[in-house]
């Protein structure tokens, strides 16, 4: 009808100014850079006993260097001590008393249109050392409301196990992902990805006995989020799910929720919800240990790798302190039980396990 | 929620900006990177300075095409779009009349026939070169201006400014030019009057604004009257003369830019301006020579 492609001609002609509406997203290089500093603490344990607790101080930086390069990077040290996470109880010998050392760096070019990301890991503990290197690539649409992001990350295990047991061991392992984030309206924002990671090595545990995993482990994962603004309650409602299929046989559905709501005096509170449910992998086996195990077929009693739910609840404090800085304090309780598994049955014999988080952050927009 | 009010001259005018938000620091930045972008644009396009955009190409007319940016560009695309939709009324090559017509002359008089034949024939964006990266206006005392647009763009820019600060209540108003950033902090929408053309200060209507935006044009910003007859800065490219079948006419519109250029539009096209409106399917409201109220909103 003529009526409507005039009205377009002209409305099409204004939103052709640059700037008059917003691109709900950012596309070109941030303008601003980050200065944050993190501490965790992190407490497990089961019925009747505490198992690890890890305390882990963290940086990060995103410095913008010009219009267009940007660089950022973080270091975290971990110490843990305590027994080994997620284990039987008849074989919880192993004390852990180690510590970690991680730190990546990632350099972004804006082209315009699109942009690239070169980056590179490096994380070592006494019996571990990982590196890998990572490249991305985002293509933004005209209207800015669109980005496809393409990636590749290659990455380097090697394993050498305190007690000797498959000495100088190695895996190795590519991801790709390939994704989209679209901006549905100046208040809703939509991403979904899909990775596939395939892997080569040694992937059985040289601390539990007679664990043998399959040399190859490809798995494949779509994660969809969905945040919506709501425009009177000044609040953000974040939704994401995630179904990963795991070539050791276990497949997991993930699901969670968060609402971030804006308070007077520049307070920010976030409750969040996640539900986690896993079914096993084909080699797992259930107690009675070693009950199941084969000579010369793959074979664990990690409960890692057992059917069972899990729910994560926490809530998150933050507030604009002064000019630039923002302080926020987290707290998590997670819980793990075979009867919260909800696709199939929980694997029988295994006990509740729970943990907690209490994270610090403090940061610096400049 | 709080509300943070500041007010700020540029473009020859006195503008408002109320922005609401939980930390008033927020809202104080978004006012400040705001206001910074009228007074680029102000410095980028006014008339009046003399290494503005605006006077380089005006001072070329005749001469060398001058190159532009791709803000300039789509300005000027814009404008064509205007020009196009209002049978070549909107034209922003129609400043030189202002040469003819001086508004604080007292007492008022009127340009002779030859005084407007010696503009108008400088008048007409059609005869205009321009490209995605250059203009050149063909003639000596040739002359383009973004009066009528700038402003209306700025508000828009000063919405997505504060949007992108966080934003999400607020109210932009560049004298009269007036957008939404979104509804006040309780949810209800803005109620935006529109001016009375013949009582200053009082209102001859009011519109509820939670988004987009409400722009008016007047025959009472720049005027004279003689013998009776109102003489408006509203020129008809044409003619050179006044346009005179509307007081004042508004228009809401998601953007400033279109509601602003819009009820321009209608003022030019006089009697045609009513179905003009209705062509475009905006909310209007229009105020006739004699005082009646007409459109949709009346």
């Amino acid at each position: 009808m003529a009526v409507t492609e005039r009205n377009l001609q002209l409305l099409a002609a204004a939103l052709a100014l640059p700037g008059v509406m917003p691109s709900a997203h950012a596309q070109s290089a941030p303008d601003k850079g980050i200065f944050e500093l993190q501490y965790l603490s992190y407490r497990d344990w089961q019925p009747g006993r505490n198992r690890m607790s890890v305390d882990a101080p963290a940086c990060y930086a995103l410095i913008p260097l010009s219009d267009t390069w940007v660089v950022e990077g973080g270091m975290v040290y971990d110490a843990m001590s305590g027994a080994s996470p997620l284990y039987f109880n008849v074989l919880s010998g192993a004390s852990i008393g180690d510590y970690r050392t991680a730190g990546d760096l990632k350099v972004t070019k804006y082209m315009g249109d699109w942009a690239y990301s070169v980056g590179g890991f490096v994380s070592s503990e006494q019996d571990f050392l990982s590196r890998g290197g990572s490249l991305n690539l985002q293509f933004f649409s005209d209207d800015r409301n669109r980005t496809w992001l393409v990636g590749v990350a290659g990455t380097n295990d090697r394993i050498n196990a305190t007690n000797g047991v498959a000495p100088n061991s190695e895996r190795n392992s590519w991801e790709f992902v390939v994704g989209v984030t679209q901006a549905l309206t100046p208040n809703d924002i939509v991403q979904s990805n899909l990775t596939f990671y395939s892997g080569h090595g040694y992937y059985s545990d040289p601390y539990k006995p007679l664990d043998t995993r399959p040399s190859t482990r490809d798995t494949y994962a779509w994660l969809t989020r969905y945040n919506h603004y709501f425009v009177d309650a000044d609040a953000t409602l974040k939704i994401g799910y995630r179904l990963l299929f795991d070539s050791f046989g276990d497949t997991s559905n993930t699901f969670e929720a968060s609402w971030a709501q804006a308070l007077p005096w520049g307070f920010v509170v976030t409750p969040a919800l996640r539900f986690y449910t896993q079914t096993s992998a084909d080699f797992y086996m259930n107690p009675p240990f070693p009950s199941g195990f084969v000579e010369g077929q793959n074979y664990s009693a990690d409960t890692r790798l057992a059917s069972f739910g899990a729910i994560t609840a926490g809530a998150m404090v933050s507030k604009t302190v002064w000019d630039g800085w923002n302080v926020s304090l987290r707290a998590d309780y997670y819980r793990q039980d075979p009867d919260w598994q909800v696709f199939g049955s929980g694997s029988p014999g295994i006990q509740t396990f729970s943990a907690r988080w209490f994270q610090v952050n403090l940061s610096k927009n400049f | 929620m709080r509300l943070f009010r500041q007010t700020f001259r540029a473009m020859a005018g006195e503008h408002e900006l109320q922005l609401a938000h939980h930390d008033i620091a927020v809202a104080r930045r978004a006012a400040a990177a705001a206001i910074a972008d009228v007074k680029r644009i102000e410095a980028k396009y006014s008339r009046y300075l003399a290494d503005s955009v605006t006077s380089r190409i005006n001072a070329a007319a005749g001469r060398d095409a001058v190159a532009i940016d791709t803000e300039t560009a789509a300005l000027l695309r814009y404008a064509e779009q205007c020009f196009a939709l209002s049978e070549g009324l909107f034209d922003i090559t129609s400043g030189v009349l202002r040469r003819v017509w001086d508004f604080k002359a007292d007492p008022p008089r009127l340009p002779t026939a030859s005084e407007l034949a010696s503009v108008v024939q400088l008048v007409g964006w059609s005869r205009v070169e321009w490209a995605d990266n250059a203009i050149r206006l063909p003639q000596a005392g040739m002359e383009i201006d973004f009066g009528g647009i700038g402003k209306e763009y700025a508000a828009d820019r000063v919405a997505t400014v504060c949007l992108e600060h966080g934003l999400r209540h607020g109210l932009v108003n560049l004298s009269g030019d007036v957008r939404a950033i979104g509804p006040q902090p309780d949810g209800s929408p803005w109620r935006v009057g529109i001016r009375h053309p013949r009582a200053q200060g009082a209102a001859i209507a009011g519109f509820d604004l939670a988004a987009g935006a409400l722009a008016t044009s007047g025959d009472y910003e720049r005027y004279f009257d003689v013998a009776g007859t109102r003489y408006c800065h509203i020129l008809n490219p044409a003619t050179g003369m006044p346009v005179a079948h509307w007081q004042s006419v508004s228009v809401v519109s998601p953007l400033c830019v279109v509601a602003g250029s819009c009820a321009t539009i209608a003022m030019l096209l006089e009697d045609k301006g009513a179905a003009f409106l209705d062509a475009q399917g905006v909310q209007w409201l229009g105020v006739a020579a004699d005082g009646s109220l007409a459109g949709p909103a009346a």
